[in-house]
């Protein structure tokens, strides 16, 4: 794809460095936003924070635990008056469950992958690239954003029959994967690269899809973590279009949300099962998200010039 | 830099191989009329494809094994079965149909039966169902399914939407004898009944509750329905006033909550202590039977009050749920020949279905319903059972046909009733959103 | 490939040079456009165009649909509530948007401050709503917000006050509401607010620290001004995500009371539910569609005309 020839950027390991710099950072930072007062509000904030949200993971997680009519019963009761597991095991021990979660989690991995590499061209060429008509292009993209979802729902399903994509994996993955939002986000970000480091590598000859792929995608991980987190949450929590487009009984693409909707019906919702279930299904995202989180702190870092 | 380069060489493999799934992946028989199925169906055999809504499990396992039987019965039809998530129902089904790959059978409310039948959405099928199974249901139920004279759906079963649930044990220690027989009545136990533990009436919280919930009650007060009869004219008039004033005297004198955080069908508060009368439909018989089984020797039914106090009248409608068939289906005949197969055969198919839901439900086949009443154990599986049967059922009327923004009109001026504004206000506007509803949807005329 | 003396200064020096720009990048730009114009124009431009024609229809899957012109529009123009839930949607968005940006922006500069294994949690935190779906959300707030034993009516209760119905008053509702939107929305709008302010060289603070600026100085004077980009981004989306906001109130209280939380997109959803036909619906989606790329544009203009619209 990119043919490699040595372009000199001054780019220093984030990973690397991100220790000592914080080290520095946090030496200065607290000698200047110093003041008890500032202390006390800082853990107030924080404070807040753990609390609005470890109440409700944790409120679901012990729910779990609850029989069925122990969760919404009165008055408010945090823990079990008996801890069952049964609801866990119930669910951990459907292989239904494991599957759906597979699919999910490969699912949304994928289409973070997809919509980074579609938008990310994208947004690089709005931002550094002149072509013709480009302002209308831009604003008709733009323009895609403020779509309502209901405008369209039922044209885009008709255009996804037509194609032939119902009950694959393409109709899951492919239709949202270019989104005006992300184009729209990683641009503002690419627009605020300073251009002079790019120039030295014009110079040299280099083309721009090596300018793309050798000094910005390097800068774009904070950016690229955070499309990456928006867009396997958008598909980790997709519900409405997997049930209109995955037509077929116990489909072996059935995601999790679909599989935790069979806990609910108009009548009634079986609690216990339904908190179970999201917890389960939520501790593998939280855990991606502990794996990648290091990198929206590492930043982008170019060489003092800006 | 070396890492650089791995990154986008491997966004480039998962884009190109993203894309090519997407061109290649189409199932071949993917077009608008390959409603393509899980299981396999054999060649040369008919595939007829079927959604239901989702209810609770027990309901959902017999609609998979009456399928599974039937598919085994004989060799010629293979029903697909697809359980529909209630909530994403209407999305799926309109895009479906919009797309025109709807299921050849679907579930269906009786009150959607006029529309859809008027509309074109479903066939008829008087001719393709025997007259057998039509005669055998009952004459006001068989009248709910029919549109000039011919019928469209095959009922499943019925259920009345509002019946009254209370305490025995909490009437005893205020000292009340029996359920209330006038709304005064019900007005005033539930004061009485009201502490700092117990609301004393647990009624539809929200509009859209209250529109389909409180059809039997408007039957009840007016005499009519809020529109004429030929759907020309909104008819909200001061008749209704009784009824909305009941509402927010109720809600006024705190014996009504401000909120429930559950919707009107679910009965999950009254089973946890929380209220000593609630409105309910005789599905909440088998949530309380299998939920709360302590509290079921201390929860007695009784019709719905009425307002003039008279026994056997309507305070209730038949909702419940029939099975239609597709306008544009090609496979009319095998459909039709399945749904009479599993509803309008044989009753040991469909006897199963109410003993599974603890005879919550009622049948709508005289046959079946004989057969059930031939159980021996009936009224000890459900204690409610004899009441709804003999004194709610009778009277009960069939759902309206009318467009749903009809009855979401009534139930918005019940609710700005139970709120404060002045009854006389909201049922002016009720009247105005109803004309409104006339003129938008081309009604005047189309009425039953 | 020898111009590199157009690229600086950036935005303003090319914006100024329209209407001619030199369209010397077009073989490579449109090669890095096409996989996101042509999925953009199979799945939401060419289905948009679909969706207008076919609001001209009295769109029938079953018989020959009638051309009915405008009847639509006018059905949804004429229609008050429509009106009011987009006055409505406004008034929910001009509580939940700012609210969250700012929160997010005390969150970001929090992070920033704290080490880095306080950070770590602190992003943990924030992100965990993300990922409890809308629906668990709301069952927990409506449990938080209960009449007799939620905790909000206990919380208040120790202070002396009455309980409050918090869902069941339309006074009270569409308040209630914007707590559940403001927590859903804070984790990633927060993540974003961090990514944005690490971008800011540390060298300016330095510099600026050196001159004698303090905190505050810093941030007015730095901080804010070099995540304007960012700000901006997070404005209108949050405010597009924000104002089609219906998943909560459709759980938590249907729309009402009295529809007080009857949000747009969530009257237009009741529409497609409930209604025999779909022409209202989409008509009102579409109208809906204006109304939101209308105020985004304006937004656009008064808060940073040549950026974000010129390429």
């Amino acid at each position: 794809m990119a043919a490699s020839a040595p372009i000199i950027v001054t780019e220093p390991d984030p990973a690397r460095s991100a220790g000592a710099r914080d080290a520095v950072h946090r030496h200065r930072r607290s000698a200047r936003a110093g003041g008890p007062g500032w202390a006390v509000l800082r853990y107030v904030y924080s404070a807040a924070i753990f609390l609005a949200a470890l109440f409700p993971l944790a409120w679901m997680a012990i729910s779990g635990f609850k029989a069925r009519n122990e969760v919404v019963s009165s008055p408010f009761q945090f823990f079990p008056d008996v801890w069952q597991p049964q609801n866990y095991v119930d669910i951990a021990s459907d292989p239904q469950f494991l599957r759906a979660v597979g699919v999910s989690f490969g699912g949304a991995l994928l289409f973070a992958a997809l919509s980074l590499a579609v938008n990310s061209m994208a947004a690089y060429a709005f931002a550094r690239l002149e072509f013709a008509f480009k302002r209308t292009i831009w604003v008709v993209v733009l323009m895609t954003m403020f779509i309502p979802g209901m405008a369209i729902l039922l044209t885009s399903y008709i255009v996804v029959t037509r194609m032939g994509l119902l009950n694959t994996l393409a109709v899951l993955v492919v239709p949202g994967a270019a989104a005006a939002v992300h184009i729209f986000f990683i641009r503002q970000f690419y627009l605020g690269i300073p251009t002079s480091i790019e120039e030295a590598a014009l110079i040299d000859g280099a083309d721009r899809w090596r300018i793309f792929t050798a000094i910005f995608l390097p800068m774009s991980k904070p950016v690229f973590v955070v499309v990456g987190i928006t867009s396997f949450l958008a598909f980790w929590n997709a519900y409405v279009w997997p049930i209109m487009t995955i037509t077929e009984p116990d489909s072996a693409l059935t995601q999790i949300q679909q599989y935790l909707a069979t806990f609910r019906s108009e009548r009634r919702i079986e609690y216990g099962l339904l908190l179970a279930g999201s917890t389960l299904a939520a501790t593998p995202v939280i855990v991606l998200f502990l794996i990648f989180q290091r990198y929206i702190i590492s930043g982008i870092r170019i060489s003092g010039i800006k | 830099m070396r890492s650089t380069r791995r990154l986008t060489g491997g966004l480039g493999v998962v884009a190109a191989t993203a894309l090519v799934l997407a061109a290649c992946s189409g199932t071949p028989d993917g077009g608008p009329e390959g409603s393509a199925s899980g299981e396999e169906v054999p060649e040369g055999v008919t595939e007829v494809t079927f959604w239901q809504q989702s209810f609770t499990d027990e309901e959902n396992e017999w609609y998979e094994s009456v399928v599974d039987s039937y598919n085994e019965s004989q060799d010629e039809v293979h029903v697909t079965l697809t359980a529909v998530p209630g909530d994403a129902w209407e999305q799926r089904m309109t895009a479906a149909q919009a797309a025109g790959n709807a299921p050849d059978i679907r579930t269906m409310n009786y009150g959607g039966v006029r529309n859809a039948a008027l509309t074109s959405q479903i066939t008829p099928l008087s001719d393709l169902i025997s007259a057998e199974a039509w005669d055998d249901l009952q004459e006001n139920v068989r009248g709910s399914v029919t549109v000039d004279g011919e019928e469209y759906a095959y009922p499943m079963l019925v259920e009345p939407s509002a019946i009254l649930w209370y305490r025995t044990d909490l009437f005893e220690a205020a000292g009340i004898d029996g359920p209330p027989t006038t709304w005064d009545e019900l007005v005033a136990d539930a004061e009485l009944l009201t502490n700092d533990e117990v609301f004393g009436m647990r009624l539809a919280q929200n509009a859209p509750d209250m529109s389909w919930s409180t059809w039997g009650y408007q039957w009840n007060v007016a005499g009519h329905l809020p529109i004429s009869d030929d759907w020309s004219e909104g008819m909200a008039t001061e008749d209704y006033a009784p009824l909305l004033q009941a509402f927010q005297d109720l809600f006024a004198s705190g014996a009504l909550p401000p909120a429930d955080g559950v919707g009107y069908p679910d009965a999950s508060t009254f089973g946890d202590g929380q209220y000593a009368m609630m409105a309910n439909g005789s599905w909440a018989a088998s949530q309380l039977l299998s939920d709360y089984p302590d509290l079921v020797p201390n929860v007695a039914v009784a019709p719905m009050p009425s307002f003039d106090g008279q026994s056997g009248q309507t305070t209730a409608t038949l909702g419940g749920w029939t099975w239609a068939v597709d306008g544009n289906t090609e496979v009319a005949e095998e459909a039709a020949t399945f749904i009479e197969w599993a509803l309008g055969g044989d009753t040991e198919n469909v006897v199963p279905f109410f003993e599974a839901t603890q005879f919550s439900k009622v049948s709508p086949r005289v046959s079946v319903a004989e057969a059930i009443s031939a159980l021996p154990d009936v009224d000890t599986v459900n204690p409610w059972n004899a009441v709804i049967q003999e004194e709610i059922v009778p009277f009960a009327q069939p759902e309206p046909g009318y467009p749903w923004n009809v009855s979401l009109a009534m139930g918005e001026a019940i609710e700005a009733a139970m709120q404060g504004t002045p009854v006389s206000e909201a049922l002016a506007a009720a009247n105005d959103k109803i004309n409104t509803e006339i003129a938008n949807s081309q009604l005047a005329g189309t009425g039953s | 490939m020898t111009t590199i003396q157009a690229q600086a200064p950036p935005a303003k020096g090319r914006a100024r040079r329209r209407p001619k720009p030199a369209h010397r990048d077009n073989r490579i730009a449109f090669l890095m456009l096409a996989p996101a114009l042509v999925l953009l124009g199979i799945f939401v431009l060419w289905p948009l165009v679909y969706a207008w024609y076919v609001s001209f229809f009295n769109w029938s899957f079953y018989t020959e649909s009638v051309f009915v012109g405008l009847r639509n529009f006018r059905l949804v123009l004429a229609d008050p509530v429509f009106w009011a839930s987009i006055g409505r949607g406004l008034r929910f968005s001009v509580i939940v948007v700012p609210a969250i940006l700012i929160l997010a922006f005390v969150f970001a500069n929090l992070v920033k401050a704290m080490g880095q294994r306080m950070g770590t949690l602190l992003k943990v935190s924030i992100y965990i709503p993300t990922v409890i779906s809308g629906v668990i959300a709301s069952i927990v707030f409506v449990l938080i917000y209960e009449y007799r034993q939620g905790l909000l009516n206990w919380l208040i209760g120790l202070v002396g006050f009455e309980n409050q119905p918090w869902l069941g008053s339309a006074s009270t509702a569409l308040l209630a509401l914007t707590a559940p939107a403001i927590w859903l929305g804070l984790g990633l709008a927060s993540l974003i607010m961090l990514a944005g302010l690490l971008d800011i060289p540390e060298s300016y603070y330095e510099s600026a620290e050196l001159d004698g600026a303090n905190w505050w100085q810093r941030t007015v004077f730095i901080t804010v001004p070099l995540m304007r980009n960012i700000g901006l981004y997070l404005l209108v989306t949050c405010f597009v995500a924000t104002i089609q906001q219906y998943e909560l109130p459709l759980i938590m209280t249907s729309g009402g009371p009295v529809q007080s939380t009857l949000l747009p997109n969530l009257h237009i959803f009741l529409r497609f539910t409930n209604d025999d036909t779909v022409g209202y619906s989409i008509a009102a989606a579409l109208l809906l569609f204006v109304v939101l790329g209308g105020l985004s544009a304006v937004i656009f203009r008064v808060i940073n005309s040549e950026k974000a619209v010129d390429a």
